[in-house]
């Protein structure tokens, strides 16, 4: 939300200019709403600038990620060929692959060959000369799953937790909530996964303690340990949304006229509250590929996460790029998602 | 009525930036009387004792030489009131890990290096943070087009994913984690400072400075960035538990810091194999990285609301 209020500085990438005050404000809260008509061409045109600003994005993206194969220090070719290899046989290999050109022309054949949806082949030795957007595309519905199954916890949590501290507030069952987002923002996701592990797989025994043997039962354990940092955000997010809220005249009105407090509560306040909390709904990808990538690890969930790890460890680092861009693009397509959910639900949203 | 309440305003403002202003005693009263803040503060206060005084404790050696079979994942004394055999293992209050060290001693070592790349890596991306922002928010124009277009490419990327490339590439070694987590971490840093700069810079004290004949880069750093501290202390605060997190992460994942030198993450990465066996190798490194995290986290929240009580809300 942060980043709408800030004026956008990528008005001179994609070729436009600020516009003036005026213009920029023609949307205002102070007098109750809209002072114009925001036009269906208005929000396309947005949608549109919206998707060209995240094009540097992806550039940066890709660049980072091409970077890495520079700075790597472990040799990927020493690393599959047998010890006993000619440095002739390693120069061969590094002319196969291309590692031999200089940095602009492999970053060029990078792009172009990502063009076309390419990822390059993995040179690790479990995998090796498998297409990497193979290997990717076999591990994306697992993170998928995981990261939809975390999302609907962490908001069938943090909203209800939210709603319910905000209409306590100040109580000690406000502050015990509070305590708990605190904490649960500040556990590393890796610890909390192990403490899950340790009371639901060995105590109790009533889950898979890793992998996907069983069924639904196993992502039960990853997806909750995904979602609760996000609950976290999300609890305390509705709970000052709602605050926010309802000190709204609207609502004052409502209550004056006599309306019964629950149908004030969740038939108007409620309504009002979520919006914003829904539309960062996009920027809570970020969050959970962060997670994924270290959740997948803790419970060798075979992921996205998991392989970017397994590759890091074997000197993969065309499949670890692969990865990572694909992660990023997740990233990108999320706050997109997010600016575009926000200008189409709250009308106060500048469009210029 | 109205007249006097903004008179009132405007002396209170005037007593603010004049000789009168709020002393550093009086903050750190209003900071003593937060229960956040000192609840933080005593977390960290400690912390950072025990990774200061680590050589000097007499705690057992983190990284023996050798390696003694005997003393292989032995339970703490105290954990005969869960059931567990403890004959053998005595003086080991977080038990010993599956190499026979010492846990405890090993968790107060590993918040020498988690604290001292956390510390570092915040450090790195506040000054490149500032810098940034700072020139970005006082000049405006072109500069900030510039600056805060790159600015926001960093900052749509979540740190870790962007500090876990990093290291990757770079090679797991303490120097690259901090690296890693300064080159990933300094855009909230300077999309903070150039707001704050953007607002400062509109000040009469700013202009006056001017008028006076001040050079850009005076103003810049006598008038505008006194001005913006408080923000940064709160988020530098905020920033050390991310940091935190990404270390600990990172060498979770095995591209951070490297073994034998003790670190939270790859201790707690070790322990899952053993969760069954000796679940006390893993609970106990978890458990001071959380308070770690949390005393930081603390210690910016209270900030936040003893620096300026305009901030509240900041973070989302």
């Amino acid at each position: 939300m942060e980043k709408l209020e800030n004026p956008l500085p990528f008005h001179f990438i994609c070729g436009t200019r600020p516009k003036h005050a005026e213009q920029k404000h023609l949307w205002t809260a102070a007098d109750g709403g809209c002072k114009g008509k925001k036009s269906m061409a208005d929000l396309i045109s947005y949608v549109i600038r919206k998707i060209l600003l995240a094009i540097p994005v992806i550039l940066l993206a890709t660049f980072i990620v091409f970077l890495m194969l520079y700075l790597t220090p472990g040799d990927p070719i020493v690393n599959i060929l047998p010890p006993h290899a000619s440095p002739d046989d390693i120069q061969k290999l590094r002319e196969k692959y291309g590692f031999d050109q200089p940095f602009i022309v492999q970053y060029g054949k990078f792009l172009y060959r990502l063009a076309q949806g390419d990822l390059g082949q993995s040179v690790s030795r479990q995998t090796l000369n498998l297409d990497v957007s193979d290997l990717i595309i076999q591990r994306l519905p697992k993170t998928l799953e995981l990261m939809a199954i975390g999302l609907t916890i962490s908001y069938s949590l943090g909203i209800p937790l939210g709603v319910y501290s905000a209409l306590k507030q100040n109580s000690w069952k406000d502050r015990s909530v509070m305590v708990f987002t605190l904490v649960a923002y500040a556990m590393p996701s890796f610890w909390l996964g192990i403490l899950l592990m340790l009371l639901f797989a060995v105590y109790l025994g009533w889950l898979p303690i890793e992998g996907t043997v069983g069924g639904f039962k196993s992502i039960i354990l990853p997806a909750m340990t995904l979602g609760l940092g996000n609950a976290a955000l999300t609890t305390r997010m509705m709970r000052s949304s709602m605050l926010e809220v309802q000190r709204q005249d609207y609502i004052t009105q409502l209550r004056s006229r006599g309306l019964p407090e629950s149908e004030v509560i969740f038939k108007h306040a409620l309504k009002n509250a979520m919006l914003p909390v829904i539309t960062v709904i996009g920027l809570d990808i970020g969050w959970f590929v962060a997670g994924a990538v270290v959740v997948e690890t803790v419970f060798s969930w075979p992921g996205l996460g998991l392989l970017v790890t397994n590759s890091i460890t074997n000197y993969d680092y065309p499949t670890v790029q692969g990865c990572i861009l694909v992660l990023a693009m997740f990233v990108v397509l999320g706050n997109l998602v997010a600016d575009i959910l926000y200008a189409f639900v709250d009308p106060r949203v500048r469009l210029g | 009525m109205r007249l006097r309440k903004g008179l009132n305003d405007r002396l209170l403002g005037w007593k603010m930036a004049g000789g009168a202003r709020e002393t550093i005693a009086d903050m750190i009263q209003r900071g003593s009387r937060n229960k956040m803040v000192v609840i933080g503060l005593s977390v960290i206060v400690v912390m950072v004792a025990l990774a200061v005084f680590a050589p000097v404790l007499p705690i057992a050696d983190p990284t023996p030489s050798e390696i003694h079979p005997e003393d292989q994942t032995l339970p703490p004394h105290w954990f005969r009131f869960f059931g567990y055999n403890v004959s053998k293992g005595d003086g080991h209050i977080f038990g010993t890990d599956e190499l026979g060290r010492d846990v405890f001693s090993r968790v107060i070592w590993g918040a020498r290096v988690s604290l001292l790349v956390a510390t570092l890596a915040v450090f790195f991306s506040l000054v490149i943070g500032v810098l940034l922002g700072l020139t970005a928010g006082y000049f405006g124009g072109k500069v900030d087009y510039i600056i805060a277009s790159t600015i926001d490419l960093f900052w749509t990327f979540p740190a870790f994913l962007l500090a876990l490339a990093f290291a990757a590439a770079l090679g797991p070694s303490l120097n690259n984690v901090i690296l890693a987590i300064s080159i990933s971490y300094w855009a909230g840093f300077a999309r903070l400072m150039r707001g704050q700069a953007l607002a400062v810079r509109e000040r009469l004290f700013v202009e006056a400075s001017r008028a006076l004949g001040a050079k850009n880069i005076r103003i810049m750093f006598t008038h505008v960035l006194p001005n913006c501290l408080a923000p940064l202390i709160v988020w530098a605060s905020i920033g050390v538990a991310d940091a935190i997190t990404i270390e600990s992460s990172l060498s979770f994942l095995g591209v951070g810091t490297q073994p034998p030198t003790p670190s939270w993450g790859y201790m707690l990465y070790r322990g899952i194999p053993y969760l069954e066996e000796a679940p006390w190798m893993a609970t106990f490194t978890g458990l001071v990285l959380l308070l770690t995290i949390l005393g930081f986290n603390l210690l910016g929240d209270g900030l936040r609301d003893v620096l300026d009580p305009r901030m509240k809300g900041l973070r989302r």
